[in-house]
């Protein structure tokens, strides 16, 4: 078995050896032939390229076929990097051959004939496109297509083989196959090559459809592949490019071309093997916007450059100048509208979905929206009606949703969960099917939209939690309030009263039992007895202001007290129903103190007070016919009502026109 | 009169024991809650009970529901509850179902007199209700209130009416001749349209029961 699995393994390294040694081989005669000066040799910049053609499908198909020898990917890596290498290479050996030392190497015809199959360069990225990345066809409808290809090419090679003048740079190289096409099939050469231009648009056909109807890990993997068939145009690009400005390709167009051949390869490797390394979404988007920024860039340079030329005159600096800050100019327009285009074109769930998120903010920011919407958003921008977003609370590292405030833990429920981030913070976490896991960019692009709008609604939720947070501390600090009252007023009855209760006694006994000859002593314990009753007295008025004992017996009973007690007829009518204790201290001592205001500030003739239970809530009127123009801020202590009224979630009017009275108006639930 | 006396308070409770004893009264048990007070009150069977109306445990109307309880299960036993603070809750309820109940703030202890005439009222099968809670009923509480109609002398002998005092006290009190404060009570429970009667006591229950029917 060990030995079944060697023979592959030895016969991949052997292959990529003899290519490794064959493109060596030709960098060291390129070095020779340098060494005489023969044109077109002995550009050192140009060995890198060489290499990274050869070595990048050879490393990359070594490791595919020793992993998995039945997938054919690796084997047609490895002979695609032996046939560079043999191209590339036999070109600097035909220099040396032919040129540099005429006679002393043989057989530079024949390399000069194999330096002329250059077309090969077609062959195995064709081959990748038909069978990546299962080493299949798509399906059975693509054979005849496949072996078109196939066809196309053997008969191209065929061609050049057996053609009378080799390709360039030797077109004065005698080919040392003696066997010739009969001229009559010379007009074969220009179809045959049309051939090979479709099979290279089949081959792309092939590899499109294949991602059509993948899913998962193949998507990802056609995706890779599509980046680097991407940088074939893009090598076109700059061949027609440099064709333009310098008048002839050179070096450069082969460097080109190189660069994308170990690009192909590479990309094969990843997506074959480490497919989820980088975000491939995100690389081909940006790949296809920034070369469209850059074409259409060059082109406006370009025109404008011809125009102002042709106005201004040929060679002005200020004509460069003039074109180049036009260029920058549109580089922030073109690059959206260019990234919009794209993802119209090639991502639509992404362009729907930022569209969406774009709409949104931009209601947001009219006022037609309401920020707290943007989880809603995001789910229908992301086509996850199970996606939920949770703001985090950074005060108290918690997280809560938009209705319902705080959530406990987050209720993942299978989801997968990403993180938003605001300026680096932690804003929000979105809870969503894990199958979006697989369009990180779509993910991200839609989340770093939508990220204010996050924020907006993060603040908002978090304001609205403190706030019902500050209410219940309020109400929680007035009922403490009122229990205090409460335990002080006892303690004055219960505590301080019965000691003058009892001193009293103890003086009154004392005066009682005086001897005949100490009766002169009487009167003075009488009026101290009558002291004791006056501080008993003043403690019973200064207890019943702390908090009127008669609340016990409810509003009405309480009020009446207040009704008798002030200084001014007070008219009352009351509910006899009984309320929460706090509900009936809260408008009692509300009543109290909008009474004491109306005898301080307003010099009512008289005052009238209601109270009635409407509709679950007690609704507390005090009306008098005073001077009015009271106001809550004017310092009268109305701002101390709305707090206690407020404290019980109630509301608290105040209407009072100068000249006409005053009219407060409260009204406290009585549910709790 | 053989008396009990339940009051959480020691000092206050051996000051008002002594109060009693100086006046000639018999104290035969003092106690510190109302469950001790029934089952002295059991095995006395006192003239009268003087009772705290907040005690142990819990300080919450104990005295009162005790004194409910004694003035059920021992008619012979007169109470005189004594309060830190005016309620006319439960007060009114005792004094308006039968005689000898009385209500009193604690300080009214502290003129003698008065208080020991309470206590033999109460003992004798009258009321006794403090004036402060009789000042909480009287006040008019609207426009059709029957109580705007009395004059001010009528209300007068009204209030004194309703603490539970005889006409000759009542008199004595506003420096009237009995003849004139008999004129000022028929004028009264005519206005309020109750019915006259000869017996104080009777007299009392009715200007209750009347004042009670008005919300306070």
């Amino acid at each position: 078995m060990g030995g079944v699995r060697m023979v592959p393994r030895l016969a991949a390294c052997g292959l990529a050896l003899a290519a490794l040694i064959l493109i060596v081989g030709g960098v060291v005669f390129d070095r020779i032939a340098a060494a005489k000066d023969v044109p077109g040799s002995g550009a050192w910049w140009l060995y890198p390229f060489l290499l990274a053609a050869v070595l990048a499908p050879a490393v990359v198909g070594v490791l595919i076929a020793v992993q998995r020898p039945a997938n054919p990917i690796g084997w047609i890596l490895v002979l695609g990097a032996l046939s560079l290498a043999a191209v590339l290479g036999a070109q600097p050996y035909a220099w040396a051959a032919l040129e540099a030392h005429p006679g002393s190497l043989s057989g530079g015809s024949w390399a000069a004939l194999v330096s002329s199959l250059w077309p090969v360069f077609f062959a195995w990225p064709l081959a990748i496109a038909f069978v990546f990345p299962d080493g299949r066809l798509p399906s059975r409808r693509w054979r005849p297509y496949a072996l078109f290809a196939a066809f196309s090419i053997t008969l191209l090679v065929i061609l050049l083989v057996l053609s009378a003048r080799l390709e360039s740079p030797f077109e004065d190289v005698a080919n040392p196959i003696p066997a010739r096409w009969p001229d009559a099939v010379g007009f074969l050469r220009g179809p045959v090559w049309l051939a090979v231009f479709a099979s290279l648009f089949v081959g792309v056909a092939a590899a499109r459809s294949r991602y059509r109807s993948s899913e998962g890990i193949e998507r990802l993997q056609m995706l890779w592949l599509a980046w680097a068939a991407l940088l074939i145009p893009l090598g076109v690009v700059c061949f027609l490019a440099w064709g333009f400005v310098l008048g002839k390709p050179g070096d450069t167009v082969l460097a080109v071309m190189l660069a994308t051949q170990a690009a192909v390869a590479l990309a094969v490797g990843v997506a074959v093997t480490r497919y989820r390394l980088y975000d491939i979404d995100r690389l081909i988007n940006r790949t296809l916007v920034y070369s469209a920024v850059t074409a259409s860039l060059g082109l406006l340079f370009a025109a404008v450059s011809l125009l102002a030329g042709v106005v201004v005159g040929h060679g002005s600096t200020w004509v460069a100048a003039f074109a180049a800050v036009l260029a920058t100019c549109a580089f922030g327009p073109l690059r959206r509208r260019a990234q919009a285009a794209v993802d119209w074109r090639f991502d639509r769930p992404r362009y729907d979905g930022l569209q969406r998120v774009r709409a949104f903010v931009d209601d947001v920011r009219e006022g037609r929206g309401e920020p707290e919407g943007v989880g809603a958003v995001l789910a229908a921008a992301l086509r996850d009606p199970s996606a939920e977003l949770l703001f985090r609370l950074p005060a108290s590292e918690a997280y809560a949703d938009a209705v319902s405030g705080v959530v406990g833990d987050p209720p993942v429920d299978g989801r997968a969960v990403t993180q938003v981030e605001h300026r680096g913070r932690e804003i929000a976490l979105l809870l969503h099917a894990p199958a979006l896991l697989d369009r990180p960019d779509l993910l991200r692009s839609v989340l770093t939209e939508a990220s204010l709008a996050i924020e907006i609604a993060r603040l908002r939720v978090e304001v609205r939690i403190q706030l019902a947070e500050v209410e219940e501390s309020r109400s929680r600090v007035v009922q403490a309030g009122y229990e205090e009252r409460r335990r002080l007023e006892r303690d004055l009855h219960d505590g301080a009263q019965q000691r003058l209760v009892t001193l009293g006694i103890v003086l009154r006994r004392l005066q009682l039992s005086l001897p005949r000859e100490a009766q002169i002593l009487k009167p003075a314990l009488n009026s101290a007895v009558d002291e004791v009753g006056h501080a008993i007295e003043d403690l019973r008025t200064i207890a019943a202001g702390v908090r009127p004992p008669r609340l016990d017996e409810g509003l009405a009973a309480a009020l009446a007290d207040l009704a008798r007690a002030a200084p001014v007829p007070v008219e009352f009518e009351a509910t006899h129903e009984r309320l929460p204790p706090q509900v009936e201290a809260a408008a009692y001592f509300v009543a109290c103190e909008a009474v004491t205001n109306a005898v301080k500030h307003a010099s009512p003739s008289r005052v009238r007070i209601e109270a009635e239970v409407v509709d679950g809530a007690l609704r507390l009127v005090v009306v008098d016919d005073g001077i009015g123009g009271a106001t809550v801020a004017g310092g009268t202590g109305l701002i101390g009502l709305t707090d206690r009224v407020e404290a019980q979630g109630g509301t608290l009017l105040v209407y009072s026109p100068p000249g006409v009275g005053t009219r407060l108006e409260a009204e406290i639930p009585c549910g709790s | 009169m053989r008396i009990v006396i339940a009051e959480d308070t020691v000092l206050l409770r051996e000051g008002l024991a002594g109060l009693l004893e100086d006046a000639g009264h018999e104290v035969v048990a003092r106690v510190g809650d109302a469950e001790a007070l029934l089952v002295v009150v059991a095995e006395h069977e006192p003239d009268l009970a003087v009772v705290d109306v907040r005690m142990p445990p819990d300080y919450d109307h104990e005295g009162m529901r005790a004194a409910a309880d004694i003035r059920r299960d021992y008619p012979q036993t007169a109470v005189l509850v004594l309060s830190q603070h005016v309620e006319t809750r439960y007060a009114l309820e005792l004094v308006a179902t039968g005689g000898g109940f009385g209500y009193l703030l604690k300080e009214r202890v502290l003129d003698v007199d008065d208080f020991l005439d309470a206590a033999r009222r109460v003992c004798d099968g009258g009321s006794a209700l403090d004036p402060e809670v009789v000042a909480t009923l009287l006040a008019p509480q609207s426009h059709e209130d029957a109580l705007r109609e009395l004059t001010p002398r009528e209300h007068e002998v009204l209030a004194l009416m309703a603490e539970g005092r005889t006409n000759a006290a009542i008199a004595k009190r506003l420096w009237l001749t009995e003849r004139t404060v008999e004129t000022h009570v028929r004028s009264i429970l005519g206005k309020l349209g109750l019915p006259t009667s000869g017996d104080d006591h009777r007299r009392v229950l009715a200007v209750l029961t009347y004042l009670r029917a008005s919300p306070a």
